[in-house]
């Protein structure tokens, strides 16, 4: 077999994610083995369009990417989103709920005219992703769990549980336990419980796992004292494009 | 032999004799809570906290860790696979009694046919120092009903009790005299030791009430007769399928398998780690159908293990009342609570 | 200090043993029949209803029914559908490549404890696979039971399993063997409908005195049982094989665990008094 083409596109991010796969240090040359990189403008120069896998980083928020994302669709076989920005938009979606006039005028002043946005959206709305590496940012084992499992030709295996499970398997502390509260119950793991591991809370940012209880979120973070408004809030920093960050009509979340 | 007395002052000098040839691991702090962590260094030995109240992970974490490689494979094929059963000489230092009956439990379903090669490898190769517990470390604790507070009669090597001032040392194997014998601070204990011994016993009894309502040599029945209840509902409610409750049991031990990869892409490990009945897939078939789709079924199927299938598999406890589960979930799910509930549910429906 | 237990390969009930792909048949797109022979020479016995572990190392385990004839012997087979990591790799095995195989895992079934019964064979799709090993057994000891019926129930005509085999079955004088599709094409001139359509066409059996195997997915099993139940068939002889997720194989996992009954150890096999005691089976 060939060496696969791998090829890495930036959108609206901080280009953190790409810099995570430049971390990647001591498994890089394995991996650049395996591979041709092709495009990747944080460490190469080259530009093609001849690629099997395409890495996308970055949130879906100006009409005009649309067609820069089609593009890369239809060049790619296997599109990966890198990151959370473009897996669910991530901290981009705050945006939408500011008002993108107000948030316009915040960042561009009198200038805003000049410039182009739309809510912020996950790459997802715009064109079909094979595989999804979450987080804020990837975490380095996800990167090369899903370069590995393609060359091997299985899917990746990426985790749909909660943060919960690997915090417990590294026998930390719970948050909770010392008073705060943290996200990690209803965030997908995959990152090693990175955060709570160094005594921060999790924020989700690596998504939300598949059918969590709404009910258990709503009442058990009220008990630990948290307003609707503060779960919304903890809702809306890295999975603000979920229905269940909506503003609640009823007081209930939503799925 | 006999039981032995260790002056508290010698007990340094004991764990010392004790690393020579063994992994020592040991409750230490960890935040405002407790884990087992091994003893590498002086400042190690000086942060042993034998008067710990709850570890988080139980101590089958050394029997059965959380990922485990069970075998190595060079490609694709069969050809090139090593078995790989990894065991290093420990001491587990500071074992509390329901631990130890726990400890037993996973020692009856790894040996039930066909017995599994990886935990018996490391079990063959641990000698265990159990410590006598004087009160429950909090609400969540049953011992007393579970018949849990006293050690079990076998499956340690020595087992401490705190006299204050000096340790009373009871053996149980061979292997705990060896461990007598290797250090010079024990003495025979004396007629005034065992009375202080027996003194902290019936305190620890008068101290640690039962706290269910009914003789825990019910809870099988009781809980059968619960299956249709609408009280799994009402907790599951509440319930995030976190599986916190499972990884923090002493006697949970399903788990997950899987192929890690190398950066060839083609050699790698097979891996076990652990699982959780409580997560959202762990039914599930490859077709996608899940025969536990709903947190009330999975929730179920954990408190039944606790209370019924364990016991009824392996004849030892599927729970010991240590109250891990409780304390770490984060809704505040109490198996006791659950426990107590089923009693009512079973006199409603009369 | 670390020791490494120099464990010989037997004594690890999860380290495979090798085998080789001896004859391959591609059935339908997904569906892919296969012949192992155990390359230690050491063969295998297994019994009706028994499944292995087959590995392909660097992607995973999954847990197969076995559908060839039961008994002590060098090879076995296996019909596989690719439904995920595993059984897809799988299907890209060509004659001479070799697998990792553990096993057999279950209850199985010996046929010896419905000798002298007319026999009942109800299979849907793939459960064909699983029901074949059951068929072959009997049809090998066609003298052992009465009235042999076997129905069968595909999607379409181009989902077919085992063709060579239904083709022979028909052939047979000595046994009634009946197929329908669920939606036939212009080139289709059997049997259409449900799976339970069958019941109406079969000769009659003796209910008191007939053991059946209703083999399929969820759904067909359901409504066969009614119609089985409705023949006056007993609970304790009708026959089923639940699909769950084994992982081990050997009943420490938990991910096949019904109540308290590991499938990998004391099933696939049950009776219909069995799966409605266990609540949680269909």
């Amino acid at each position: 077999m060939a060496k696969p083409r791998v090829s890495f596109h930036d959108f609206t991010s901080c280009e953190g994610c790409q810099l995570q796969v430049l971390n990647c240090e001591d498994e890089l040359l394995g991996i650049v083995g395996a591979v041709d990189i092709v495009n990747f403008r944080e460490a190469i120069d080259e530009k093609s369009d001849e690629y099997d896998i395409a890495f996308i980083e970055g949130a879906f928020t100006r009409e005009s990417d649309r067609k820069r994302l089609e593009h890369i669709r239809k060049c790619a076989k296997i599109v990966v989103a890198l990151g959370a920005c473009a897996c669910t938009g991530g901290l981009n979606v705050l945006k939408n709920f500011r008002g993108i006039d107000e948030s316009m005028k915040k960042v561009y002043g009198e200038a805003a005219s000049w410039y182009e946005t739309s809510p912020a959206l996950p790459i997802e709305a715009a064109i079909k992703v094979d595989v999804k590496i979450n987080g804020c940012p990837i975490p380095k084992q996800e990167f090369l769990e899903v370069v590995k499992s393609v060359l091997a030709g299985r899917t990746p295996q990426i985790p749909d549980y909660p943060v919960c499970v690997e915090c417990k398997l590294r026998e930390n502390v719970c948050l909770f336990q010392k008073g705060e509260y943290c996200m990690g119950v209803v965030a997908k793991a995959g990152c090693n419980a990175w955060c709570p591991s160094y005594g921060g809370r999790c924020y989700a940012c690596r998504g939300l796992i598949t059918d969590f209880n709404k009910n258990a979120a709503k009442d058990v973070l009220a008990e630990y004292g948290l307003t609707l408004e503060q779960v919304m809030a903890e809702f809306r920093m890295f999975n603000g494009v979920f229905p269940v960050a909506e503003p609640p009509a009823d007081g209930a979340l939503k799925s | 032999m006999l039981p032995q007395i260790l002056p508290k002052s010698k007990f340094d000098e004991f764990v010392g004799s004790l690393s020579a040839d063994n992994r020592v691991v040991a409750p230490m702090a960890k935040g405002p809570a407790f884990a087992f962590q091994e003893v590498q260094t002086p400042e190690d030995q000086a942060a042993i906290r034998m008067d710990y109240d709850l570890s988080i992970l139980p101590p089958k974490k050394f029997l059965m860790p959380q990922r485990e490689t069970l075998l190595s494979f060079g490609g694709r094929g069969p050809e090139n696979v090593q078995p790989q059963v990894q065991a290093k000489p420990t001491v587990i230092l500071g074992v509390q009694p329901m631990d130890l009956h726990a400890i037993a439990t996973l020692d009856a379903a790894m040996a039930k046919d066909p017995a599994d090669p990886y935990y018996q490898a490391k079990r063959a190769v641990t000698k265990i120092v159990g410590l006598n517990v004087a009160q429950y470390a909090n609400d969540y604790q049953f011992m007393a009903d579970m018949d849990t507070l006293d050690a079990p009669a076998s499956g340690w090597d020595l087992f401490l009790t705190d006299l204050g001032d000096r340790w009373f040392v009871e053996v149980g194997s061979e292997a705990g005299q060896a461990m007598i014998t290797k250090c010079a601070g024990f003495s025979p204990a004396k007629s005034d030791d065992h009375a202080a011994k027996v003194a902290f016993d019936k305190a620890k009894a008068a101290a640690c009430s039962k706290r269910l309502p009914y003789d825990a040599r019910y809870l099988p029945e009781l809980l059968a007769n619960s299956y249709d209840s609408l009280l799994w509902n009402a907790v599951a409610r509440r319930c995030f399928s976190c599986g916190s409750c499972t990884n923090v049991c002493p006697t949970c031990y399903c788990f997950d398998v899987q192929d890690k990869l190398g950066l060839d892409a083609a050699s790698g490990e097979r891996v076990r780690s652990w699982d959780s009945c409580q997560l959202r897939v762990f039914a599930e078939v490859a077709g996608g159908e899940n025969f536990r789709e709903h947190a009330d079924s999975r929730l179920r199927h954990r408190v039944f293990r606790k209370g019924k299938f364990i016991l009824e598999r392996t004849g030892k406890p599927g729970c010991v009342g240590c109250g891990r589960c409780s304390t770490h979930c984060v809704a505040g799910i109490s198996i006791l609570e659950t426990f107590q509930q089923i009693a009512d549910e079973a006199a409603a429906e009369i | 200090m670390t020791m490494t237990m120099s464990n010989p390969a037997s004594a690890s009930p999860y380290l495979p043993r090798v085998a080789t792909v001896a004859e391959a048949c591609k059935f339908t797109p997904k569906e892919a029949w296969f012949r192992f022979e155990f390359a230690d020479g050491q063969g295998i016995q297994y019994a009706a209803g028994q499944f292995m572990e087959v590995s392909v190392f660097g992607v995973g385990e999954a847990p197969i029914s076995i559908c060839s004839a039961p008994g002590k012997r060098g090879d076995l087979e296996m019909c596989i559908r690719a439904v995920g990591d595993v059984t897809n790799a799988l299907h890209t095995l060509q004659v001479g490549q070799t697998v990792g195989l553990r096993g057999a895992f279950g209850n199985g079934f010996d046929m010896d404890k419905v000798a002298g019964k007319d026999l009942l064979f109800v299979a849907g799709g793939l459960g064909l696979a699983p029901c074949r090993s059951f068929i072959l057994d009997a049809l090998n000891h066609r003298e052992k039971f009465r009235n042999v019926t076997i129905l069968y129930g595909a999607r379409t005509p181009a989902d077919l399993l085992f063709t060579k085999d239904l083709e022979a079955w028909a052939q047979r004088k000595d046994s009634t063997f009946l197929m329908t599709v669920d939606r036939g094409d212009e080139n289709w001139k059997g049997n259409t409908g449900v799976i339970t359509t069958l019941f109406r066409k079969m000769p009659k059996v003796d209910p008191a005195n007939t053991a059946a195997f209703i083999i399929g997915p969820p759904i067909m099993f359901k409504f066969a049982v009614l119609e089985a139940l409705a023949m006056g068939l007993r609970k304790t002889s009708i026959y089923c094989s639940l699909e769950r997720r084994m992982k081990c194989g050997l009943g420490k996992c938990g991910h096949c665990q019904i109540r308290n009954v590991y499938v990998c150890q004391e099933g696939p096999i049950f009776n219909y008094a069995e799966v409605m005691r266990l609540r949680e089976g269909i």
